[in-house]
């Protein structure tokens, strides 16, 4: 099986260690990864402002690059939403890349779907002393149905215990661009998701998006929470050392 | 621009939102509200299990009676007329705004009408009808408690089925004194029923005197021409019953083929604005006043309203007249609970006004709106007729790409990065370079805190800063390794 790994623009530059856990994690349950050396942006951000033709040049860019693996990996909701989802709708009338679109969608997997749905896993390298809660990313959730799998997945580690915080289906606020457009009425929102993660009284706060992430502890740490740790669940899955 | 527009302060939603935000006194009032919308309808919903129904299969035959009505619209709205005129009602349509305030006044002139009595309408906030009555020495009362109450404060209603819940209780209070003649007192929660009843006391003698009653419809079912009502206050058939003249004004996609249609989507209606099962009242309004009825409207006309509804027909954005106006959107959505609706400038706020303001007052006129979601789609996920709202967001922000509107450094931006993540070598020397840059700007604990490139983040937030080296760079050597 070949497959190959898409980091995400976001972990190349923000976050490489979530890149890194998600390799160990994929290969230490068998799999050949393969990070394709030209894999840049999957282009949400211009499809998001509206720039239908940028976001088109960048999906026929991945689609070339990845429509040859067995299945494409990202440890994202967002850019894996991106791919599965808008793809197919980018190219719907488009008798050459409609149909390389829709197949590239069908191959390509959010990380915890994959670990869980397809490689159906039963154990993972990572070990966690202490507690966790889970925020459920928009775009992992609505749009792409990931609920179960990340909990499944926390379940599978020695030591991690799950505190469900209230709202941990509510949006944090980031929204790509949004948070920056709109950027109190973002934190306005993040100040929410701040209170319900204080209210779950975990040590770590975990997702499957760096986006949220980033916004959730950049407002965790700016109202003086220093203590809580924000993690992608890559990086618990896989252990310290990815 | 279009008669809409003129009254539209969507333009400056960027500035709104901001006062909104620091806003404490709304703040307050905002978050008591949101758990009590979201908890209620999530109870109604999971209600619908008690009565052997199950909300997709429900809400795909909503989806499917609003798309059947709007698939032949004309048709249906033929039936109506002939159907509401042959039971003794005239129905009347209005291109725009203007139009219903000139039809309204003119029928209450004709009646010698000095008083009209309102029921919630949001499509006489679209008219601006309470002011074209005013202005004819018509004076407009209305009869819903939040009507009531922002009417009294001279505001606009900031939600669609709740219009006052911007406003404290200690607000209502001053207000209530103010116009009630009465000294301000110290309430609590406990007094909510001292209040309403007095507002019920000034409200009786208006319903007993007014010569005219005002309402919408949620529904217009065109195989009977009747107008159904969906309230909780009784008000409503205070003012569609007690006077002599009774105007309907409501939109021209609110028809449905049958009362069968109707009682479909009413499984799906309250539940999903309040969670109640059925709301106190459902009134079915037919015709007028017959021999031996020993009450009812003299008079009824219908006046159903386009001003800009059919433009969406056969357009991208024809699902958004599927809405059944049930504000399960805003009851969910993010950005309204942290503003309000007052930020969305025009008459509809949340994610469905960020659909309909721009398709009707012009989308140069509400540049922002359709931009602000974070795209989490909550709001599609709640709806009862399966509007895909982000989709229509997003649509409308491609057409603000297509004719120019957006401004050109965020263009020029979007170009750069595109022609840059299309070029895997150049990219990855560039993201280098930047991520070096990020350390650098970061402090000790790697993180920036005023980051002048995009100042709306950092306002609020640090931006946390890794490695100092990107994963492509890592990942090279560690394979070389």
């Amino acid at each position: 099986m070949r497959l190959a790994l898409y980091v995400t623009c976001l972990v190349d530059l923000m976050r490489p260690s979530v890149g890194f856990a998600a390799l160990r994690l994929l290969e230490d349950a068998g799999c050949e990864v393969i990070v394709p050396e030209g894999q840049t942006c999957c282009g949400q951000p211009a499809w998001s402002a509206g720039e239908r033709e940028l976001a088109a040049d960048l999906a026929k860019k991945a689609i070339a690059e990845l429509e040859a693996f067995d299945h494409v990996v990202i440890p994202s909701g967002s850019c894996a939403d991106q791919v599965r989802n808008v793809y197919p709708q980018l190219f719907a009338d488009d008798p050459d890349w409609g149909p390389r679109a829709r197949t590239l969608a069908g191959r390509t997997h959010e990380l915890t779907s994959f670990l869980a749905d397809v490689l159906k896993v039963s154990a993972v390298p990572g070990a966690f002393d202490g507690s966790v809660t889970y925020h459920d990313s928009c775009k992992g959730l609505r749009g792409l149905g990931i609920k179960r799998q990340p909990r499944d997945l926390l379940g599978l580690v020695p030591g991690l215990a799950l505190k469900e915080m209230g709202e941990c289906e509510e949006c944090c606020g980031f929204g790509g661009a949004f948070s920056v457009k709109f950027g109190d009425v973002s934190t306005r929102i993040v100040d929410r998701k701040c209170d319900s993660i204080a209210g779950a009284g975990a040590d770590a706060v975990v997702g499957g998006d760096l986006g949220c992430l980033m916004n959730i502890e950049g407002r965790l740490r700016r109202r003086g929470d220093e203590t809580t740790r924000v993690l992608h669940i890559a990086e618990v899955l896989a252990g310290g050392d990815a | 621009m279009t008669a809409a527009a003129k009254h539209s302060q969507a333009m400056h939603f960027q500035a709104r939102a901001g006062e909104k935000v620091r806003n404490p006194v709304l703040q307050r009032a905002l978050q008591k509200a949101k758990p009590l919308f979201v908890g209620k309808r999530a109870k109604g919903i999971a209600a619908l299990a008690d009565d052997a129904l199950d909300f997709e299969t429900l809400r795909s035959a909503c989806e499917s009676i609003r798309n059947r009505t709007l698939a032949d619209l004309d048709v249906w709205l033929d039936i109506f007329e002939e159907r509401a005129t042959a039971t003794g009602a005239e129905v009347l349509w209005a291109r725009d705004g203007e139009e219903v305030g000139r039809l309204v006044v003119d029928i209450a002139r004709r009646h010698g009408v000095t008083k009209a009595t309102k029921s919630k309408s949001m499509l006489s906030e679209e008219a601006h009808l309470n002011e074209a009555l005013a202005e004819a020495g018509i004076r407009p009362v209305e009869t819903d408690l939040g009507e009531y109450i922002v009417q009294l404060a001279g505001e606009t209603p900031s939600h669609i089925i709740a219009p006052a819940i911007h406003k404290t209780l200690e607000e209502v209070e001053a207000l209530f004194a103010a116009e009630h003649g009465r000294p301000v007192e110290t309430r609590t929660s406990a007094d909510i029923p001292d209040l309403t009843r007095e507002a019920r006391e000034v409200l009786r003698q208006h319903f007993l005197t007014a010569e005219m009653g005002i309402s919408g419809a949620n529904f217009l079912i065109a195989e009977s021409g009747t107008a159904a009502l969906v309230t909780n206050e009784g008000n409503g058939r205070m003012v569609t019953t007690l006077p002599k003249v009774h105007v309907v004004v409501t939109g021209i996609e609110k028809i449905v083929p049958t009362l069968e249609d109707f009682a479909t989507l009413m499984r799906l209606l309250p539940r999903s604005a309040t969670g109640q099962s059925i709301s106190n009242y459902v009134s079915l309004l037919t015709g007028t006043k017959r021999e031996g009825d020993c009450d009812g409207p003299e008079k009824t006309v219908f006046i159903l309203v386009d001003n800009g509804r059919a433009n969406l027909l056969g357009s991208a954005y024809q699902d958004m007249l599927r809405c059944i106006r049930c504000g399960a959107c805003m009851n969910h959505c993010p950005v309204y609970f942290s503003l309000g609706g007052h930020a969305y400038g025009w008459v509809y706020p949340g994610p469905m006004g960020s659909v309909l303001t721009p398709l009707y007052t012009g989308i140069e006129n509400a540049l922002d709106l359709p931009h602000a979601s974070t795209g989490c789609n909550q709001c599609g996920s709640v709806c009862p007729v399966r509007i895909p709202l982000p989709r229509l967001m997003h649509r409308l922000r491609e057409e603000q790409v297509e004719r120019g509107l957006r401004p050109w450094s965020e263009r020029f931006m979007l170009k750069a990065w595109a022609w840059l993540a299309g070029r895997p070598a150049l990219y990855r020397w560039m993201m280098r370079r930047a991520v070096r840059y990020l350390n650098w700007l970061a402090d000790d604990s790697g993180r920036i805190r005023i980051f002048g490139l995009a100042p709306g983040w950092s306002a609020g937030r640090d931006l946390p800063v890794a490695a100092g080296r990107t994963f492509n760079e890592l990942y090279k050597a560690r394979k070389r390794a």
